[in-house]
């Protein structure tokens, strides 16, 4: 049986006619970027068509076309995610929010922002800065939208001081499956008033609702910030070290780790050598990035001071003061490339985005790199050692596909299973997507994901919007039918 | 023991500069001031020369109280010392004046084996400022330096890469010896807690036109500096050729490779 | 010191390289006619060392009427010490108006060094020289703080107004030979006195994509390039046009490309068929270095930016988005 339609031409022509020729795609004109995200190894689905939109009243419009049409919907972003979110696996159209780019307003006295979802998440925090404010979460990847942001509750860099996009979203407009237009959320900071629909939808992959509008909260700017560079000798001292810092009542904005292979591969592709490696004569295995914000230069001093006393005692080689602001843009412009150089120097990439409790994180790694080493796939990581959450990278240049999702699949069964019993998290900020779905189900249990199809069942009961994902099964064949 | 001098400049980070659409000034407020980067390879390769033979490295700077902050970088990233030569006087200099100070100022100092430069300034550019420091010196010089291979103390002479139009050089000059350093392998070390804390705290060496004997007030600042500046004024925007808006990208760009289609 | 109205002549040093003339040099003297027109004053080349004859009529052709040939020892190859102490000589000597010299590697080195021993002003990277027929001086003109703006720079008083001028900055027109005056001049330099001797040279590997002072089609990445990541799309449109990618500086110093690419003031000039210039945001002193293509194409998000001032043909979008319908489109027509 055919659960959604094909887009008929009539129906296509009616969706042309909503936003109008240049923002529309149908048949030949739909480009192949449309089919995919940054991790194509999760398969190609090229959409039927393609509406970039403009204002919540057009997605209302696609929405119930496509709602009374029964074909279905799979809203867009920039496409940088990494599980397959944004594909359109069962076929239908894809909704772009790209065109919905505009930062509206600021308020300064509740210190918000009023944003549309496709903003570029590097051009709202500039513009934010400009206004002398910080949109504290920073996920590596910044030409993400901030809409793709809250629909994966990402979390960054700075999650360990300040927490993750779901502590930033006050209110949002969200168009429901039918087309109804809804408001969610108020411009204030506590709520005690009922189901929070708002979280709900935060982190819900765009499968309950399609955000059109946000309202972020955003905070003062820090005064003064200073980077530290901490380089050990392997990736087991350097995470080892990363409860002494936490403890040491410093308020890090962020505690990073880095593998030393990939810090060599991103001096190479940026032409960046910006990480020493060979540091008091040694070699450096293994890099905590650690940022510390203050009000004046004495009280970064004094941080500064016990951090440095906490990393000798960890065993860190020395610790680097990145003060200036170019050292500093380089240092964290080489950090945000990491995932970049990889996806530039491998043929077949896979992804683990796993939290553990920050003690376990050196064990897990450890666990990862034999696996990897028995399944013959080459493992490169690094990630947010302050919270646990670890980007995990299977790479291969020189196995078949087929071969090397196998053998993936066999090395990323095991480490869900050891991250599953370690009592973490499937995914941190990645989301789940189609790729992840087993293992959430693996990792929640039935009941949770039980709960999960029911609340997607309330939201959306003829299941048009982001079919197949997070809890959603959808048994395929519809196209073909 | 090889004396080695680095001569540095406090920039504004001139990308962040804008101009003021009405007036046609620059906005310099909020706009960070910052170590010349090149002139930070150039630290570098003092210290890496210290490291390999032995010796001092002072840095110097001609600019405002705030440049103090440029000095402190240097001293952090393994400068011995600093001098900042600061006076109202020494304003509105060109290159010939402001060689004139701080070689004038410098020979206080001791006699100075190597002699360490930027390319070029990212505010000026003139790329004048080290033939001319070279020149009040009595130097050698060798411009676009990769790196230094050798320092011979004996001998008193210095083998270095340099980078020409057509492929590296190797050239030998003798000492004292005057060096530019190109934006290459002499990246600027991090430093460590101990010489950063160290440099924020650390004394530096101040000279004004009163404390240098024997300067001469007709060589420094404005009446020191032959060239002048008579007047600035924004870029001409251009006259503006066809504008193409079909809506999008490819609609945009069909439009374009049809009005290109005898250039392709 | 001499009073400024009793120096007369332009000089341009006309640099020369295994037999052949500089082009710079070239250009110089076509540009220093017109400043010598507009004065009143000669204009006068210097030719140091051994030189075909053929090369010296490539000179006298651009309008030179005065003539000095330099001989001696010491100059053989180029050093700075000879080449400074025979400049400040000369000068002394003949008291030009004004001096002009290639802003070459060497160029560069020695007019600032000569003009400081003279001593006298010394400007470096004009884009325009004007004479001033109220003051006599010349003004030299250069885009100044990043080319945010555009500063006039004069040396009022003293004598001669030393410049260095880039390679291709001006034209090389010549405006025919002129009756010329030789002067022989025999300086020698005590070859001992010489401080820097040349060990080795090793020429770079012919990389064809870092020569882009000739290429017909050229793809600019300016700072509103993304990433490094983001260069192969432009790699890939250059290709399909049989062009070469260049850059502005900004991509320099954020250390995504070479400095040989870099176009402008501080780089190369270009003078392609076509260029097209994604996330260029028009600063002057990269648009001098592009004024002579035939047909700019500017791609911007900001529809304000400077650059569709200069553009043939202006889109206001996103960089990468544009050039990966140009890809698309021109494999489509392929």
């Amino acid at each position: 049986m055919a659960l959604y339609n094909k887009l008929s031409p009539s129906a296509a022509e009616k969706l042309r006619a909503i936003v109008g020729d240049g923002r529309f795609q149908y048949g030949e004109t739909v480009r192949e970027e449309y089919s995919h995200d940054e991790m194509p190894i999760y398969g190609r689905f090229l959409p039927e068509a393609v509406c970039l939109a403009e204002s919540t009243e057009e997605v209302s419009a696609i929405l119930k076309l496509c709602h009374e049409e029964n074909v279905p919907v799979t809203v867009r972003g920039a496409g940088t995610g990494l599980v397959g979110g944004c594909v359109p696996v069962a076929g239908g159209i894809v909704l772009s929010t790209m065109k919905m780019n505009k930062i509206l307003s600021y308020d300064m006295n509740n210190l918000v922002v009023h944003t549309q979802p496709g903003v570029r998440l590097c051009d709202l925090a500039a513009d934010a800065l400009a206004h002398g404010l910080m949109y504290p979460p920073d996920p590596g990847e910044k030409t993400a939208t901030v809409g793709g942001n809250v629909s994966t509750n990402a979390g960054g860099m700075r999650a360990v001081k300040y927490g993750v996009t779901r502590d930033y979203v006050l209110a949002m407009t969200v168009v429901l499956p039918d087309g109804t237009i809804m408001k969610l959320g108020k411009t204030v900071c506590k709520t005690s008033s009922g189901y929070s629909l708002l979280h709900l939808m935060i982190g819900s992959e765009g499968t309950l609702g399609v955000i059109t509008e946000l309202t972020l909260k955003l905070v003062p700017k820090p005064r003064m910030d200073v980077s530290l560079i901490l380089p050990f000798c392997d990736i087991a001292t350097a995470i080892a070290s990363v409860p002494a810092i936490k403890l040491a009542n410093l308020d890090p904005q962020s505690i990073e780790f880095m593998e030393r292979d990939i810090v060599d591969s991103s001096a190479a592709f940026t032409g960046n050598a910006v990480f020493p490696t060979v540091v008091n004569g040694k070699e450096a295995g293994a890099y905590i990035l650690v940022t510390l914000v203050g009000d004046s230069e004495a009280e970064l001093t004094a941080k500064m001071d016990r951090l440095g006393e906490v990393a000798e005692k960890a065993g860190a080689y020395d610790t680097l003061v990145v003060w200036t602001d170019g050292l500093k843009k380089d240092v964290w412009a080489a950090r945000s490339a990491f995932l970049t150089v990889i996806e530039a120097e491998t043929k077949l990439l896979d992804e683990m985005d796993v939290v553990v409790p920050v003690d376990r994180i050196a064990e897990f790694l450890v666990y990862t790199h034999d696996e990897a080493v028995r399944q013959g796939v080459t493992v490169r990581s690094f990630g947010h050692a302050g919270d646990g959450n670890l980007h995990i990278y299977c790479c291969s240049n020189d196995l078949e596909e087929d071969e090397f999702k196998r053998r993936v699949k066999e090395l990323m069964d095991r480490c869900y299973a050891k991250c599953t019993e370690f009592e973490g998290q499937v995914s941190g900020e990645h989301s789940i997507g189609h790729a992840k779905k087993a293992y959430l189900r693996e990792s929640v249990g039935e009941t949770a994901y039980g709960l999960m199809g029911a609340i997607k069942q309330v939201f959306d009961p003829k299941g048009i919007l982001n079919p197949g994902k997070v809890c959603h099964d959808w048994e395929g064949g519809a196209l073909d039918a | 023991m090889l004396n080695i001098l680095v001569c540095v400049k406090q920039v504004p980070d001139v990308n962040l500069v804008k101009i003021d659409p009405v007036t046609g000034s620059l906005i310099r407020a909020g706009v960070p001031a910052i170590l010349n980067p090149l002139d930070a390879n150039a630290l570098e390769a003092g210290v890496r020369i210290k490291e390999q033979y032995g010796g001092t490295v002072t840095a110097i700077t001609m600019g405002p109280d705030q440049a103090a902050e440029a000095l402190r970088e240097c001293l952090a990233a393994g400068a011995d010392r600093a001098v900042l030569l600061s006076d109202r006087a020494f304003a509105n200099a060109d290159t010939l004046a402001t060689s004139y100070v701080i070689v004038t100022a410098a020979k206080l100092l001791g006699e100075f084996d190597l002699i360490f430069c930027g390319k070029e300034s990212l505010d000026g550019a003139t790329g004048q400022m080290a033939s001319q420091l070279a020149e009040r010196f009595d130097a050698s010089q060798l411009s676009s330096v990769l790196s230094v291979l050798s320092v011979d103390e004996e001998k008193k002479t210095v083998v270095a890469e340099r980078e020409l139009a057509g492929g590296v050089e190797t050239a030998l000059s003798t000492l004292p010896c005057l060096m530019t350093v190109e934006k290459t392998k002499l990246r600027p070390r991090i430093p460590n807690l101990k010489s950063w804390k160290a440099s924020r705290t650390a004394q530096i060496l101040r000279y004004h036109s009163q404390t240098i004997p024997g300067i001469d007030p007709e060589q420094i600042g404005d009446p020191g500096s032959p060239t002048k500046v008579p007047r600035t004024y924004p870029p001409e925007k251009g006259p503006g050729g066809e504008m193409i808006r079909e809506g999008s990208a490819v609609k945009d760009v069909e439009k374009l490779l049809g009005l290109l289609a005898d250039k392709l | 010191m001499l009073n400024k109205n009793d120096c007369k002549d332009m000089w341009v040093y006309v640099e020369h390289e295994g037999g052949k003339v500089l082009p710079v040099s070239l250009e110089l003297c076509c540009e220093a006619r017109k400043l010598c027109d507009a004065a009143g004053e000669k204009l006068c080349a210097v030719v140091v060392g051994e030189l075909h004859r053929s090369e010296i009529e490539k000179v006298l052709l651009c309008g030179v009427e005065k003539l000095i040939r330099v001989r001696g020892t010491g100059y053989d190859y180029f050093n700075v010490d000879a080449y400074a102490e025979l400049f400040t000589k000369l000068c002394r000597k003949y008291h030009p108006s004004a001096v002009f010299v290639g802003g070459t590697i060497n160029g560069r080195d020695f007019a600032p060094r000569f003009a400081c021993r003279l001593p006298t002003g010394c400007t470096s990277d004009a884009t325009q020289l004007v004479y001033d027929p109220r003051t006599g001086d010349i003004e030299f003109i250069e885009p100044a703080v990043g080319g945010k703006m555009m500063a006039v720079i004069t040396v009022p008083v003293m004598r001669p107004q030393v410049g260095t001028i880039r390679p291709g900055t001006f034209k090389h027109v010549p405006s025919g030979a002129r009756s010329c005056e030789l002067i022989e001049e025999t300086i020698d330099f005590d070859v001992e006195k010489i401080r820097t001797k040349v060990l080795d040279f090793v020429p770079d590997e012919v990389d064809e994509s870092l020569n882009i002072a000739d290429a017909e089609v050229i793809v600019c990445v300016g700072n509103g390039l993304k990433g490094a990541d983001t260069l192969p799309r432009y790699r890939e449109l250059a290709e399909l046009l049989g062009g070469k990618v260049g850059c502005t500086r900004p991509v320099f110093d954020r250390g995504v490309l070479p400095y040989k690419l870099v176009i402008g003031q501080s780089g190369v000039v270009v003078k392609p068929k076509l260029y097209i210039a994604f996330g260029v945001s028009g600063a002057v002193n990269h648009v001098t270095g592009i004024t002579d293509s035939d047909v700019i194409v500017a791609v911007n998000r900001d529809p304000d930016a400077a650059i569709f001032g200069y553009a043939t043909y202006g889109i206001v979008g996103d960089m990468d988005e544009v050039c990966d319908a140009m890809i698309a489109q021109l494999k489509a027509r392929k």
